[in-house]
């Protein structure tokens, strides 16, 4: 789907910075790092997901390093434990109290490298944290601060060693995004600049945190045109009706749909959501929200809801 | 600046408007005079002169609305035909008077008015044609003024969507004359104006009356008689009995009064036979006269009054005069029915009465009617004779000298004179010679149309003759001479055909005639009249099956166009630009979004900055919110035009 970025109503120049930061390190996937930021602009958690190194991570790093505010990365592995990522109560001896020590969970982007790889009960604590956007502990509730996102990064179920996360779990992702190859061309110029994580982390922010607020605000109020409702409606309601379809999407899948719609219109620099922004986020919303009768990769996911796309007349 | 096409079309209506009132013939010319303003006031608008200042209009105005109170008071003493002279006026004052872009809207509505009261003061045919030309200029402007509204004026055709909406309303039209019949008087409940002055049928006759009307070709009334038979074209008004020397008169009152069965009148105080009947379609003229004409004697009459009256020699007369035209059927005898002797004993005298001074009469009556002893008819036939022979017919008659009455003048000086002479003198010597007698005034003869099948009677086919009472019946005899009776020519013939028929279908369009349409479709075939010498026979289902697969075909063309309507503007656009790229092989279905759909065009060739503009202006005005003002609309219209036409056209 080509959006066009040029023109007079482009993206604010703050996001304009985030693009082509982000854009500068990850080659020729400018729709996927739309469908990036436009989750994080629409208070969403976003999982990409497959084969290793195709640049997930250099990915996610890159965004959250791009904007000033506090970063963390997990790395999950089978023996991560849920304190290891909310944190803990310890005894400090010299005030005789317990006191709490903050874990990685409370910071402001969160990588969460290879999520597959830990164990459902520490998915369950994370995944949790992402819905309620506070942590509890012991009878102690923190809240954690805004902007709050979370960037998952897993490997296809089919490869060893991993734990698929249930469809529960997954419908709190805002947006599913699969990566993909590069093309040949920018494969290159990929291999030939080729920046490591300290090179990123030398760039410095191009935007901060305020700003991120500010423009999560500004999506919240574009306008979206009761027929670009029905439009999300009937999409959902059609993947609840496909035949090759068991479970279709639920709600907050329709919710994440018109806020990551509404994002990329901001994304575009309108402030009114059209068709379009519906049907270019549907996939990636929806796709893994849905439990097919017969599944084997996220991409059959794809190919139903383009088909309800194009059965679904769009408001003319 | 105002489009000159919608000024144009404004100044149409306006002037259709005054025309539908102007051809209707009832307007007093003088009170129209002012009214030839509204050329000098259009000439204005059209060549964009200012319009002159609202105080003198609105003075104007005023004024003429105390003309309308002293026109519809003293003058025209009818207050929709001064009505129809304000509006005539108030057209021209407005033509003046444009300063609004609202301004033509109380032109439209002005001319609806003018229509309204057109179609009530008079139904002549041409205002019917006028009708047809108002409702498609009315709907041409308002179509115009839609685009204006738009903005899209310069860039749309809009002839096709007019002309489709025209034929529609005149379907419409067409359908509902059809199913509503005629009312059967006007709404306003408009007083009896004079009519057609006639020889006074109910009152009473001198020999001037006649004297007047006969060089008078006004048609009087037209009849279809539905009979094969050849009948003599006697048309019966009323009778007259009694005469003073000068004048006769009907001394026959009160009056009966007859209601209505169902739409029918049945006259039965003696039996007819129904076979011998003769059934007549009569569409009478406005006269100035209640009486009811037809051949024979009438039995039978079926007509939209709820009450007739008859007196007691059978004529007989509506409870007021006809201000419109008036029709009816009537179904009468050509034979004179055996009256009750006793009944018509008490009125014998009557039949014989003579005035003073008849003793000349008498006496020529006895001389020329032959032996006593002579069977009355034979008295009679011979008294018929003498007249017919011995006398000549001519409208120029001499005034008697002092101390002779015109009758004696007639019979033994001049021996010249019309109807009125002949059967005046008949009746009276008929009485001297104790036959009972009486005059009837009527119309005889008339002009057969060829095209029409039908009789037109005309002013100077009113006739009297006489009856006589010979063994029970009153025995026809006319005994003037013939005239030279006037032929038309046949175009005169065509166009009073198309009158008739006119008037026959749709000003007199009835309930029965409905019924009567209904019946001719369920019949098997319908043999249309001898054309060239061929019988032209058709099947109606094949007609209803031509009318449904028109009207499938308009529909059709409709909901192609109706599919876009009730949507923005905007949408419309955006459609016409999708099913363009459709058309020019984009693949494009109702599901592709608005910026797949510039994709597809794209690729099919067209400029993608222009196509990307329209688009966004698209989206802009339909999901922004925002809509789009008359120039965007117009940008968009550009927009599109270069699209796909100039565009296209350099490649």
């Amino acid at each position: 789907m080509s959006m066009a970025l040029t023109g007079s109503e482009g993206p604010g120049s703050g996001l304009k910075a985030l693009h082509e930061r982000v854009s500068s390190v990850i080659r020729g996937k400018d729709d996927a790092i739309r469908l990036a930021v436009a989750t994080l602009l629409a208070r969403g958690h976003l999982l990409i997901e497959d084969v290793p190194g195709v640049g997930k991570t250099t990915l996610a790093y890159t965004l959250a390093r791009a904007i000033d505010c506090s970063f963390q990365r997990i790395q999950f592995t089978s023996d991560l434990l849920p304190a290891d990522i909310i944190g803990v109560n310890v005894f400090n001896s010299e005030t005789r109290e317990f006191e709490f020590r903050r874990g990685p969970l409370f910071a402001n982007i969160v990588l969460a490298d290879e999520i597959n790889r830990t164990t459902p009960k520490t998915q369950s604590a994370l995944l949790e944290a992402m819905n309620e956007r506070r942590v509890s502990v012991e009878r102690t509730t923190f809240v954690l601060e805004e902007p709050f996102m979370v960037i998952a990064t897993q490997n296809p179920m089919e490869y060893r060693g991993t734990f698929p996360l249930p469809e529960s779990q997954l419908d709190r992702f805002a947006l599913h995004l699969r990566l993909g190859y590069p093309s040949e061309e920018d494969e290159k110029l990929a291999l030939s600049e080729f920046k490591d994580f300290s090179e990123i982390e030398s760039m410095g922010p191009v935007i901060t945190g305020q700003d991120v607020l500010r423009m999560q605000k500004e999506v919240d109020a574009i306008r979206m045109d009761e027929s670009v409702l029905d439009y999300i409606m009937s999409i959902v309601t059609g993947t609840r009706e496909h035949d090759a379809v068991r479970l279709g999407a639920s709600t907050r899948g329709g919710q994440f749909l018109l806020k990551v719609a509404r994002a990329l219109a901001y994304y575009s620099g309108r402030d009114f959501a059209v068709p379009d922004d519906v049907k270019e986020a549907a996939p990636h919303v929806l796709g893994h929200r849905m439990m097919l009768r017969k599944q084997t990769s996220i991409t059959d996911a794809h190919r139903v809801i383009k088909d309800i796309l194009e059965k679904v007349p769009v408001p003319v | 600046m105002q489009h000159l096409l919608y000024k144009s079309l404004t100044a149409a209506l306006a002037l259709t408007g005054c025309a539908s009132l102007i051809v209707s013939g009832e307007l007093n010319i003088l009170f129209m005079l002012p009214g030839l303003a509204i050329f000098l006031g259009y000439y204005r608008y059209l060549t964009g002169k200012p319009p002159i200042s609202r105080w003198l209009v609105a003075g104007l105005a005023v004024v003429e609305i105390f003309v309308l109170g002293f026109d519809a008071l003293v003058v025209s003493r009818d207050f929709l035909i001064a009505l129809a002279h304000m509006t005539i006026v108030f057209q021209a004052l407005k033509s003046f008077d444009f300063h609004e872009p609202w301004d033509p809207l109380q032109v439209y509505f002005m001319s609806l008015l003018q229509l309204i009261i057109a179609s009530e003061i008079g139904l002549s045919m041409v205002v019917g044609s006028v009708f047809i030309v108002f409702i498609f200029v009315f709907i041409a402007v308002l179509v115009v003024s839609h685009f204006m509204k738009e903005g899209t004026i310069d860039h749309v055709d809009f002839r096709r969507p007019m002309l489709l909406i025209s034929i529609t309303a005149f379907v419409f039209t067409l359908v509902f004359f059809v199913s509503i019949p005629r009312l059967k008087s006007g709404i306003w409940g408009r007083q009896a104006g004079s009519g057609i002055r006639t020889v006074g049928f109910s009152g009473a006759v001198d020999f001037s009356s006649f004297g007047d009307v006969l060089g008078d070709d006004t048609i009087v009334m037209r009849v279809e008689i539905k009979d094969s038979r050849p009948v003599p074209l006697y048309w019966r008004g009323s009778t007259l009995d009694r005469f003073d020397g000068v004048t006769w008169t009907d001394t026959f009152r009160p009056r009966e009064r007859i209601g209505s069965n169902y739409g029918f009148f049945t006259f039965k105080a003696y039996d007819f036979n129904l076979d011998e009947l003769i059934e007549q379609y009569v569409i009478l003229e406005p006269l100035d006269t209640e009486v009811v004409f037809g051949l024979g004697e009438i039995a039978v009459l079926k007509s939209q009054s709820r009450i007739l009256y008859r007196n007691k020699a059978g004529t007989i007369i509506l409870p007021q005069k006809s201000r419109r035209r008036y029709s009816y059927t009537v179904y009468s005898s050509l034979e004179p029915h055996e009256l009750d002797k006793d009944e018509f004993n008490r009125d014998r005298v009557r039949y014989l009465h003579l005035p003073r001074g008849m003793e000349r009469v008498r006496g020529l009556a006895r001389e020329v009617s032959g032996d006593q002893a002579l069977p009355p008819m034979e008295r009679a036939r011979l008294l018929e004779g003498f007249l017919l022979n011995e006398f000549d017919y001519s409208l120029q008659t001499t005034r008697p000298p002092r101390g002779v009455s015109a009758m004696e003048h007639f019979l033994f000086n001049t021996r010249t004179g019309f109807c009125q002479y002949f059967a005046s003198s008949m009746a009276l010597m008929l009485r001297s010679i104790g036959i009972p007698s009486r005059i009837v005034i009527g119309y005889s003869g008339g002009e057969v149309n060829m095209m029409g099948n039908y009789v037109i009677v005309r002013q100077n086919n009113a006739h009297s003759w006489v009856e006589a009472m010979i063994e029970g019946r009153w025995r026809r005899f006319d005994p003037t001479p013939l005239a030279a009776p006037s032929v038309s020519t046949g175009f005169q013939q065509a166009l009073d055909s198309i009158r008739m028929q006119w008037y026959r279908y749709v000003i007199g369009f009835s309930g029965s005639d409905q019924r009567a349409m209904v019946r001719t479709f369920t019949m098997p075939v319908i043999r249309m009249p001898e054309f060239r010498g061929v019988q032209l026979r058709f099947r109606p289902v094949y007609v209803l099956a031509v009318l449904a697969a028109l009207s499938v075909a308009l529909y059709l063309i409709f909901v192609r166009g109706i599919e876009h309507r009730g949507r923005s503007y905007e949408s419309r656009a955006y459609l016409r630009f999708r099913s363009r790229v459709m058309r020019m092989g984009g693949r494009v279905t109702d599901s592709s979004a608005p910026h797949e759909v510039l994709d597809e065009a794209v690729a099919n060739g067209v400029d993608p900055e222009q196509a990307g503009e329209f688009i966004r202006l698209y989206e802009r005005a339909r999901f922004g919110g925002r809509g789009l003002d008359s120039g965007q609309r117009q940008d968009c219209e550009r927009l599109l035009v270069r699209i796909f036409h100039e565009g296209r056209g350099e490649r």
